[in-house]
């Protein structure tokens, strides 16, 4: 397999796909696919094709289209100037392709938690696609700034998605829009839900990891950074707007968040050199708007909403296009600094992208003045200061298009360029046709902004954007927009120090600045808390005795222990087993003292023999047999292997100093354990032992196991399978010890 | 069933110690015997799922007088779990070439161990089970037997040797306190004991799992040993080994011990909210895999200890999908961590997701599951922290397989032979089919927290 064949091949998919949802909802009329998915869970595999999901299904397939032909020039150049192999190209169309598919899913899901799976699958081909130059640092650490922002922020959306199963039980999202009533709940779930939103679309406090995300390949920053995942954050908003906009405060959060997103990405924008950083500044500030609008509210909000996201995203794709084609012609120039003048090399796509370019500053005979007229008229229907400050915000993007786009073609040149290649400039020309299309017959673009815009407002929406050749006040604006871009324009040099100044600012206290260090410091912190851990065997005993001793001693608090603890009566046939008792106490402290490893083996075995002494007073002869067998095996191998053991280690470490410290914690953590110990076997023991127990069963069903005493019926009979399991454990040893003496030989 | 997949892997186990694991036939009956044995299992698990639980006394003795065996969802669950956790690690091992004559039948033997643990519904013999399948493990946590192995092994076994005494002393006063061993008389009868008495045994035996999980303060033995060990060993501890303590912690607690379990709710808040936070923070700037997985699995199994707390059927469930999830991931990261080569990066990639909470690795519907449950419990604080919890497995998952498998290496690497990235490349499918199709594991983890609940009975 040829790697170059991915491109058509994904070209293809892109195009069918494309072509099935136009056709899904112009001719089949939307559809439902309704599955049982977890029933278990209520979850459902539901996709519908609404007005919402064809919008962007759309957005996504048409877009991704134009960029993967686009890629298929742009990939194995950008490759060979990286020195990579072609063998790299099928990776990116894969996750171009996922993203693509991920994306349809996305918008046409209707179950919350299979929303929540398609969102992070988009969130997951992003990762990639920003990481796709993984060789380089600065990739690496946007591809994890780009994962860590909207992947932690998409777990809101699942914390939402399941704040509003407990309270109404279903997963189902138009069943959620029927049941749910306003409250705190609901403002809280919506919130959440809203920040999930509002972070992948790249809106203030979240914007920083967009310009970051430019790390990507060009195609990559036009199509997900800008049109397409982008856009799945302000989609979300509008899919659970029915929900949203039940709680008003949350209106308004989304119109300063609005606003300060128009704000900051624009002053960026206008002070950005690189060219795909201005434009990413554009893009967090043409999101602002789309947010801003859904904080406005009513019909125009909503349509407009959906409205102004078809616009931006065919115009901004296309320029993301012209920059990386411009990059391209100049052997990797950049920045605007280093650009202009390119209109003799570059006409073709100096007109292309000029009908782009003029789409984003909202011109007339571009489908970018009706995104602008229903923007103005949902500033208008609220009123107050929002018209004007609807005007400031088109302002803003008239001026830096106006920079981007002069900035490439007009002026004079500074650097060498050559053409490129028909596939790189076709589909922006592409793009920028249906820009002045959508300016000459807006009916289609509208039918489907109002499709979209009544799944959002839940509601009918009769809104028709067209030219009005009156002096109404969307008109007004629109020219106040022009005369003031103008005079912002020409006026930059007494603006360009606060702009520069603001940017500055943001740089030194903004979030990312925010991000960098808390990411740094817990990278440090985890390193200084590292360097307390356990690292020797002592400690280790010693950090879980401590621990169970707090533990039994916190149960002691808490249980009442009236008549828990019962000391007896002792008669006087006891007083041997008491004493002998005492004995193997004295016994078990003294193993605590002695240095030398020999008197120490003495002296744990003396602590066996007593205790056999204790069962044969307590009636168990045969108990203390074993006990003495075993204690007698004991000593004998401690004493083996102290003779095999060389002279010299077990004289150095007998007669190693004990620092004081280690000395008085391990008194500490031995009292804990004894306490431990003590409590555990002391409260159970006071308990009398039960009429009902087994051993009387054991006693009577001997007989019929024919054995003569009840300790081999047990044994060999009623528990014979854990005979069998115990003769395992001591094979198991002899095999691992047989492992570690002859590499495992038996015999 | 039981006594054919137990009899099987257990005979096989003896039969093996007697061979030469590193000869190809002897790695081929191993694996052979073993999935039968798993095989064995599923078929059990397909009988107790469609007819209830399964039980027989051993030597036709009335219940309590002789072993109960019991099959329940719960335990064949895990036994399923861990089984094929053992079989993959074991055929991971067989196709880089078996180093110790001694490997198969350690790894049989502690399939054999866990297995009847998981299947018996007696204190004691679970106690035997559960050494048998310690002391295979101390064995194999040698394998390789270099120093690092063998320092591991070391501490392994001195540790889990105290958390066995300690589980022996809670076996002992549950015995004394109820006078029997069958598991579901001593679940009818605590209730009657001393409450004080009972809760101090329930602590003995929560530490003894503790332990075995590697809780935090309980921990301390785990990262030396993760990081010292071969990695189809390290898969063997924290996939299946480590299955005992979650189990253990569902059955002893959640069914024999209901009552102590509520009653220490809060202490399991505490401990679990630490082991998240302090497992995430250590491993968030650990520089190498092992490392991060070794720390990141204490911070996992809080999650487990916090489903516990919350307990009931939401509770219990969630318990049981994390377990199983958190198993499954450890498997493909530690095997993964042995390799590399593109295939061998997807997968691991695969398990970072998992971890992390994305889809559609099954890692999420664990996230999903706990998230309900500390809703159902209405706890704000409980989704914080598994919120924050979740974010910082998001930030160390993905430093280290951005170390690892992005940043250009200084060394050329040996890509590793294809059976064994087949073989790794298989189980982050697993994990991706589980997350696709969630049905069967939230289905299993609701069945397996009903028999819990109602002590397995049908």
């Amino acid at each position: 397999m040829r790697p170059r064949l991915a491109a058509p091949v994904g070209a293809v998919f892109a195009a069918l796909a494309f072509a099935a949802t136009l056709w899904g909802w112009l001719l089949a009329g939307g559809g439902t696919v309704d599955l049982p998915w977890a029933p278990s869970w209520d979850l459902r595999f539901t996709l519908a094709l609404d007005g919402l999901a064809a919008l962007y299904s759309l957005l996504a397939t048409g877009i991704g289209f134009a960029v993967t032909v686009y890629a298929s020039r742009y990939l194995p150049l950008h490759l060979e100037h990286q020195g990579r192999s072609e063998a790299d190209i099928p990776r990116f169309h894969f996750f171009i392709l996922m993203f693509m598919g991920s994306m349809v899913g996305l918008v046409m899901a209707q179950d919350l938690i299979l929303i929540f799976v398609f969102w992070d699958l988009t969130a997951i081909a992003s990762y990639y696609l920003i990481g796709y130059d993984a060789h380089e640092r600065d990739s690496r650490r946007s591809a994890l700034m780009a994962l860590l922002v909207t992947g932690i922020t998409a777990v809101c959306l699942l914390i939402g998605a399941l704040m509003l199963y407990a309270a109404y039980g279903t997963f189902s999202l138009p069943a959620l829009i029927e049941a749910s009533e306003p409250g705190a709940l609901l403002a809280a779930a919506g919130a959440l839900i809203a920040v999930a939103g509002l972070a992948k679309s790249a809106q203030v406090p979240f914007q920083f990891w967009l310009p970051r995300a430019m790390a990507a390949p060009t195609p990559v920053s036009a199509y997900l950074h800008s049109a397409a995942m982008v856009a799945a954050g302000v989609f979300l908003l509008g899919r659970f707007y029915p929900l949203i906009q039940k709680t008003d405060w949350l209106l308004d959060a989304l119109l300063v968040v609005g606003l300060g997103s128009m704000a900051v990405g624009g002053i960026l924008a206008l002070t950005r050199n690189v060219l795909k950083q201005l434009l990413a500044y554009s893009t967090i500030s043409q999101y602002g708007y789309v947010v801003f609008m859904f904080g406005l509210g009513g019909e125009y909000g909503a349509v407009g909403a959906s409205f102004y996201v078809i616009a931006h995203a065919l115009a901004k794709a296309a320029l993301f296009l012209t920059a990386g084609a411009v990059t391209e012609a100049t052997h990797g120039e950049t920045r605007l600094s280093h650009l202009g003048g390119l209109r003799r090399e570059l006409p073709f796509l100096m007109v292309a992208s000029g009908f782009s370019a003029a789409g984003l500053a909202a011109l007339p005979l571009t489908i970018g003045f009706f995104k602008d007229e229903l923007f103005f008229e949902a500033a208008l229907e609220r009123g107050g200061v929002f018209p004007a400050l609807a005007v400031a915000g088109a302002v803003l993007t008239f001026a830096y298009t106006w920079r981007f786009w002069s900035g490439i073609f007009l002026g004079e040149r500074r650097s060498e360029a050559h053409g490129v290649p028909a596939a790189m400039t076709v589909p922006v020309a592409a793009l920028g046709a249906l820009v002045i299309a959508g300016g000459l017959y807006v009916a289609p673009f509208a039918r489907l902004a109002q499709a979209a815009g009544e799944v959002t407002f839940n509601a009918p929406t009769p809104i028709d954007p067209a030219y009005h050749l009156d002096a109404r006040a969307e008109n007004l604006m629109a020219l106040a927009t022009y005369a003031l871009g103008v005079l912002v324009i020409l006026s930059r040099s007494f603006w360009i120090g606060a702009a520069e100044a603001f940017a500055r600012l943001g740089e030194l206290a903004g979030p990312e600045r925010l991000y960098f260090a808390s990411l740094k410091g817990l990278n440090a912190f985890s390193d200084r808390i590292h360097d307390l851990e356990v690292r020797d065997l002592r400690t280790r005993v010693a950090t879980i005795l401590g621990p169970t001793g707090v533990l039994v001693g916190a149960g002691l608090l808490f249980t009442p222990t009236r008549g828990a603890y019962e000391v007896g009566a002792i008669g006087p046939l006891d007083w041997p087993l008491f004493l002998a008792l005492i004995l193997v106490a004295v016994a078990a402290i003294a193993t605590v003292f002695p240095r030398r490893h020999l008197t120490l083996a003495l002296v744990l075995s003396s602590v066996g023999y007593i205790l056999a002494v204790v069962f044969a007073f307590f009636g168990g002869p045969d108990v203390a047999m074993v006990q003495v067998l075993v204690e007698t095996i004991m000593a004998l191998l401690f004493i083996g292997i102290l003779v095999l053991l060389p002279r010299k280690v077990l004289e150095r470490e007998a007669s190693n100093p004990i620092p004081r410290r280690r000395k008085v914690r391990d008194a500490g953590v031995a009292l804990i354990a004894g306490f431990f110990a003590f409590a555990v076997s002391w409260s159970t023991l006071s308990q009398p032992a039960l009429e009902e127990s087994v051993a009387q069963e054991h006693i009577r069903l001997a007989p019929e196991a024919h054995a003569k005493d009840v300790v081999t019926a047990i044994l060999a009979d009623f528990r014979g399978l854990d005979t069998l399991g115990e003769i395992t454990v001591v094979g198991i040893a002899l095999l691992g010890i047989a492992t570690l003496l002859s590499r495992g030989r038996l015999w | 069933m039981i006594v054919f997949t137990l009899g099987l892997t257990w005979t096989l186990a003896v039969l093996l110690s007697l061979l030469d694991g590193r000869k190809h036939p002897v790695g081929g009956i191993a694996l052979g015997g073993l999935a039968a044995g798993f095989a064995g299992l599923l078929v059990l698990g397909w009988e107790v799922f469609t007819n209830g639980p399964v039980t027989m006394v051993a030597g036709g003795w009335p219940p309590g007088v002789g072993i109960t065996l019991r099959a329940d969802a719960l335990g064949v669950t895990f036994a399923v779990l861990s089984v094929g956790v053992i079989l993959i690690a074991l055929a991971y091992e067989a196709v880089s070439g078996i180093e110790s004559r001694t490997f198969p039948a350690l790894a049989m033997f502690m399939a054999a161990g866990l297995t009847g643990l998981f299947l018996t519904g007696d204190a004691f013999n679970f106690y035997v089970f559960f050494e048998i399948a310690m002391i295979a493990a101390y064995a194999l946590t040698g394998y390789g037997e270099r120093a690092r192995q063998l320092r591991a092994a070391f501490i392994f076994a001195v540790v889990n040797l105290l958390g066995s005494v300690l589980f022996l002393i809670g076996v002992g006063a549950l015995y004394h306190l109820t006078g029997t061993l069958d598991m579901r008389m001593i679940a009818e009868r605590v209730a009657a004991a001393q409450p004080n008495a009972a809760l101090l045994t329930a602590v003995a035996i929560f530490v003894a799992f503790s332990l075995k999980l590697g809780l935090f303060p309980f921990h301390y033995w785990l990262p030396a040993v993760y990081t010292g060990v071969r990695p189809s060993v390290a898969a063997m501890l924290s996939g299946a080994l480590a299955n005992i303590g979650s189990y253990g912690l569902l059955r002893f607690g959640g069914e024999l011990l209901p009552q102590e379990l509520e009653m220490g709710a809060t202490a399991l808040f505490v401990l679990g909210t630490t082991s998240i936070i302090y497992g995430a923070l250590q491993a968030v700037s650990r520089r190498t895999m092992t490392e991060v997985l070794a720390y990141s699995a204490i911070g996992q199994v809080g999650y487990i200890l916090i489903a516990l707390g919350i307990g009931g059927p939401v509770g219990f469930a969630a318990a049981v999908v994390y377990a199983i999830i958190n198993s499954l991931n450890k498997l493909l990261l530690f095997l993964a961590a042995g390799l590399r080569g593109w295939m061998v990066g997807a997968a691991f990639a695969v398990g970072a997701f998992s971890v992390a909470g994305v889809p559609p690795a099954a890692g999420f519907l664990g996230k999903l599951v706990l998230f309900q449950a500390s809703l159902a419990v209405e706890s704000v604080a409980l989704v914080a922290l598994i919120f924050i919890g979740g974010a910082l497995s998001f930030v160390y998952s993905f430093q280290i397989y951005q170390r690892v498998f992005w940043k250009p290496q200084a060394r050329a690497y040996k890509i590793s032979p294809s059976t064994a990235r087949l073989l790794v490349a298989g189980v982050a499918g697993l994990l991706l089919f589980a997350g696709a199709w969630p049905e069967p594991l939230l289905a299993l983890g609701q069945r397996a927290a009903a028999a819990v609940l109602l002590g397995g009975a049908p």
